[in-house]
């Protein structure tokens, strides 16, 4: 066998799976997309998706709530994988907090998403410690609010910031440290100056990772969102479960794909990281 | 010092933010009353009888199981070799290739469901097991392909050129010497590539029936209209599970995250 014929044949397989159940479905939504009522080729989906005032204020809150969501991710990953990493002591309690980390990657959104209704549900616990501390006079809507979807999406992904950020933070050269400490900069001048910059890539893959994850998210927003609020997976979803419009589906698929993929295009060349 | 302090206090609550829910379900899930209440009335097992109890609920959690277990090995078939393929061998179009096999890690399920359910349709790929099962390969392939590709290394080319010379045939030396010099990335991939599959509601989502659900698809059907501590019980049971398989994962291969000595 030549050298030349034997990767074909080990990529045979998996090309050919990839091309008949990815390529070419993605391809009949790109082409579905393009397609009016008679069959023509039509930009009027598209035009639907982003003239229509409804239609682009979901497109806005999907990309609002991404945007809430990493921030966030981000600001509470950092002290967190700052304090497995660099401040906990013992190995034992650094690696239960691991699996406290990990389990959660392992149980569906779903289940997840769920805990969060209970607990922000009118005699929910978050509502109940509101009104007991007197910042509420009485029980809040939570529910059904942007705040529970951005509650329940950085419960969702912090783990993978952590995640991220803790091993460009286990990265570090920490003699570059100590010769900015013994050159007397104060802490704060070295961490601002050496090592957050150390970890920036690490920062900005998992905020590129939360992202993309945060503008495709189904599930979650579902959930919590209890039909007052609509992000763009929830408006395909509806395109291709209720109201069988496989055009206009495919339309608003394009549009997100395309939003994510050159966010994190941008992301990436800014971060000088690959993803 | 002051500010460790306060980082420390940080982590902290984020680390009980992190558990918050999962304790909520759990202790939900024991109540003794007929309707969801945290803290817990009482302490008892019924809602896992319960749940046990309905066929649905178990026909649902081997549907999943036989989805997750399908779906890895077959994606294991088709992305072992492909890597090989990657990690091996300099051709046009490489990086093209590695692209396309990692693309669906990267893209909205839902998006991938939806061209499946569209494409699928046309010729009576829905709404039967073969309909699940190609979506579920489709999306934990790249997972296997990520977690075997680094395992690859030169030493290991000299190690299979050993085992040619003495006369051995590829077929030999892939599963007598480069088989088990993976193991480890394959048994990470499958573990990962098996949990996706699980949990999946998205590709799943456009497939299932009444007589032919998931777990996660059941579950999150009744959650959108009702909750109750039979629901909190099936959750419960998921998150019991997940801990459990990540207990395993840790004292057996070690999950070696965040650790200075990996």
């Amino acid at each position: 066998m030549s050298a030349q014929k034997f990767p074909a044949l080990l990529l045979g397989a998996a090309l050919a799976f990839l091309t008949a159940f990815f390529l070419i479905p993605m391809t009949v939504v790109l082409v579905a997309s393009l397609q009016d009522k008679a069959g023509g080729l039509s930009i009027a989906q598209y035009a639907r998706v982003l003239a229509d005032s409804y239609h682009l204020a979901v497109v806005l809150t999907t990309f609002r709530i991404s945007i809430f969501t990493t921030l966030l991710c981000v600001a509470l990953a950092y002290p967190l994988a700052w304090y497995l990493v660099r401040i906990v002591r013992w190995r034992w309690w650094r690696r239960a907090c691991v699996i406290l980390l990990v389990i959660p990657l392992f149980t569906s959104n779903i289940v997840r998403s769920f805990g969060w209704i209970v607990l922000l549900g009118r005699n929910g616990l978050v509502n109940d410690a509101a009104v007991a501390l007197g910042l509420a006079d009485r029980p809040m809507r939570i529910l059904g609010t942007e705040t529970a979807i951005l509650v329940g999406m950085v419960y969702v992904l912090l783990p993978l910031a952590v995640l991220g950020i803790g091993n460009a933070l286990l990265k570090v050269d920490r003699a570059l440290e100590s010769a900015s400490d013994d050159l007397g900069a104060t802490p704060l001048r070295t961490f601002l100056h050496i090592t957050f910059p150390l970890t920036l890539p690490g920062v900005v893959a998992s905020a590129v990772m939360v992202f993309t994850l945060a503008t495709s998210a189904y599930v979650t927003p579902a959930l919590l969102s209890g039909g007052r609020v609509t992000v763009l997976s929830m408006l395909i979803f509806q395109q291709y479960s209720a109201t069988f419009d496989f055009s206009f589906g495919g339309a608003l698929s394009i549009v997100l794909l395309a939003l994510t993929l050159i966010l994190v295009g941008v992301a990436s060349r800014f971060g000088k990281v690959r993803t | 010092m002051i500010r460790r302090f306060f980082v420390t206090l940080i982590a902290l609550l984020t680390l009980a933010y992190l558990v918050l829910p999962l304790v909520v379900i759990l202790g939900s899930s024991v109540t003794t009353t007929p309707f969801l209440s945290f803290p817990p009335q009482g302490a008892s097992l019924k809602w896992y009888a319960t749940m046990l109890h309905e066929p649905g609920y178990v026909s649902a959690y081997a549907t999943s199981t036989m989805l997750a277990t399908s779906a890895t090995a077959l994606a294991m078939l088709l992305a072992v070799p492909a890597a090989i393929a990657l990690a091996r061998y300099e051709y046009a179009g490489k990086r093209s290739v590695h692209a396309l096999l990692s693309a669906p890690m990267v893209l909205p399920h839902i998006v991938l469901a939806a061209a499946l359910l569209q494409f699928g349709g046309s010729f009576g790929l829905v709404r039967n097991f073969p309909s699940l099962l190609v979506g579920h390969v489709v999306i934990v392939m790249p997972f296997i392909l990520q977690s075997v590709m680094p395992l690859f290394t030169s030493g290991q080319l000299a190690l299979e050129e050993a085992s040619a010379d003495l006369g051995a045939t590829r077929l030999e030396t892939f599963f007598l010497v480069t088989l088990p010099q993976i193991r480890p990335g394959l048994v990470a991939g499958a573990v990962i590539a098996f949990i996706t599959s699980w949990i999946n509601v998205e590709m799943s989502i456009f497939n299932t029936t009444a007589e032919l659900n998931t777990i996660p698809v059941k579950l999150f059907n009744y959650v959108q209209y009702t909750i109750d501590p039979t629901i909190a019980a099936v959750s419960g049971a998921t998150i019991v599970a997940a801990a459990i398989a990540i207990l395993v994962l840790d004292l057996s291969i070690g999950l070696g995250m965040l650790d200075e000595t990996p």
